[in-house]
């Protein structure tokens, strides 16, 4: 338990600082905005306490924020995933439920259901963050445009990710 | 009683995300509707030390480029020297009776970080409080108006750019005066817009808009962009204008604060109008 709250402090200050002076910086055009850092949210176990989970996602989101001017945006979109994350997981449950001596990564559950977790709530995410910055109806195509093709790359990053930092739970 | 409390756990979840939702965006919108930054960002002194150890590292890379708009910039200023002109004809009558006070002064920053494709875009400048940045004060660059300071530390200022949602900068066109705000719809970072211009105004393609110096955060007369584009709806009285904005967001490095030494006086006149206002109504 100890060397769990060791692991996903490092994530978090990792994820901050990747985000805040990596990836921020890709400025490819308006569309693409990638974001590494709710893959924290996304890896945590099955069986956290919800008040620990929404402060983790309120801490994590003010952290981005401050890096990145944004005032309260990604913590906004933290939030949501942090919300909707277990009613995601209640969804999309395997028939025989969850081991809770292991993550939802990649590695334990699989590139197929890792990829319809990891798209479904990064689309809650993306779309409720550019939703909320853009906040005008007449521009719903850029607010669909900006989500889709963030969504592609930070797939991208949150696969590659996983395949970095996380290894296989089973011995 | 019990009912309530029933209702309160079994929607609890629910509830704590509303309210922590509620505190968040009300922040967000709170800063971006008004001129000031009310939570933690690239200006507070810790983000902005770990923002100046990256531009030390990052600074490196496009140094060539920036030279060259010096060269050009100071290339420029030599030949407005009294030396590079040859005299045609001596000065056959003078008379000198202006009085000048100094308003307007310039103080040099480099940009430590910046963004140009989100929907607010900031700067960050290495000059604070320490050197008499405040809010409000105008920064231009080599090119023309680049945005307004909006938070400042001891060392570091946060300048939102005119790539901003509610920047409103007041624009005039510099052939005949008529102004307006300028506007920036979040797509495309080289282009701002003018909404509502009268057709009765004669503006074409190509024309040169600058500040208005109304709000004493700029001179008057610093380039803002030219016209691009004049879109003209049927039935629509009003026209729109699309400018192409002098300043290049993407690559964007020395630039120069304003400070304006009468602007307080300026502001104070003026809340005093309001005030005014204020108590008649």
């Amino acid at each position: 338990m100890n060397n769990n709250y060791v692991k996903y402090s490092l994530l978090f200050l990792l994820l901050v600082i990747l985000q805040g002076f990596v990836i921020n910086h890709i400025s490819i055009n308006t569309y693409i905005n990638p974001m590494i850092y709710p893959v924290l949210i996304l890896l945590l176990p099955y069986e956290i306490n919800f008040f620990v989970m929404m402060l983790i996602c309120l801490l994590l989101g003010f952290s981005v924020d401050a890096l990145s001017n944004t005032f309260g945006l990604h913590a906004a979109a933290t939030i949501v995933v942090g919300y909707t994350r277990p009613i995601v997981l209640r969804y999309i449950k395997p028939r025989d439920g969850y081991d809770n001596n292991m993550l939802p990564t990649l590695h334990d559950m699989g590139l197929l259901w890792s990829m319809l977790y990891c798209s479904i709530l990064l689309a809650i995410h993306h779309l409720w963050f550019f939703i909320m910055e853009v906040f005008r109806l007449d521009l719903f195509g850029l607010i669909l445009g900006k989500v889709f093709f963030s969504l592609i790359f930070t797939l991208v990053l949150v696969i590659l990710f996983q395949y970095i930092f996380f290894k296989s739970s089973r011995k | 009683m019990r009912r309530l409390i029933q209702f309160l756990t079994k929607f609890r979840d629910f509830l704590i995300f509303l309210a922590l939702q509620f505190l968040v965006l009300s922040i967000f919108f709170n800063t971006r509707n008004y001129h000031k930054a009310a939570m933690v960002n690239t200006s507070s002194a810790m983000v902005g030390w770990f923002m100046e150890k990256k531009h030390n590292i990052t600074k490196h890379f496009d140094l060539e480029d920036q030279n060259a708009v010096l060269l050009a910039e100071v290339a420029e200023l030599l030949n407005n020297q009294p030396e590079s002109f040859y005299q045609l004809q001596g000065e056959t009558y003078r008379v000198d009776d202006k009085i000048v006070k100094r308003q307007y002064t310039y103080l040099p920053a480099l940009v430590v970080q910046s963004t140009d494709n989100k929907r607010d875009n900031y700067l960050t400048l290495n000059k604070g409080s320490a050197q008499g940045i405040e809010e409000g004060m105008g920064v231009i660059n080599d090119y023309g108006a680049a945005g307004v300071v909006m938070s400042v530390s001891e060392h570091y200022s946060l300048v939102k750019t005119v790539l901003s949602d509610n920047i409103r900068l007041g624009v005039k066109s510099s052939k005949n005066n008529e102004y307006w705000f300028l506007i920036w719809d979040g797509e495309d970072k080289t282009i701002a817009s003018i909404e509502n211009v009268k057709r009765d105004i004669d503006v074409e393609v190509g024309d040169s808009i600058v500040t208005r110096g109304g709000m004493g955060q700029f001179p008057e007369g610093v380039l803002v962009g030219t016209v691009d584009e004049i879109i003209s709806e049927d039935g629509n009285p009003l026209l729109n204008l699309n400018i192409k904005l002098a300043v290049n967001f993407s690559n964007i490095y020395h630039v120069y604060i304003i400070k304006n030494a009468f602007r307080e006086e300026q502001l104070e006149l003026e809340n005093q109008i309001l005030d005014l206002a204020g108590e008649n109504e």
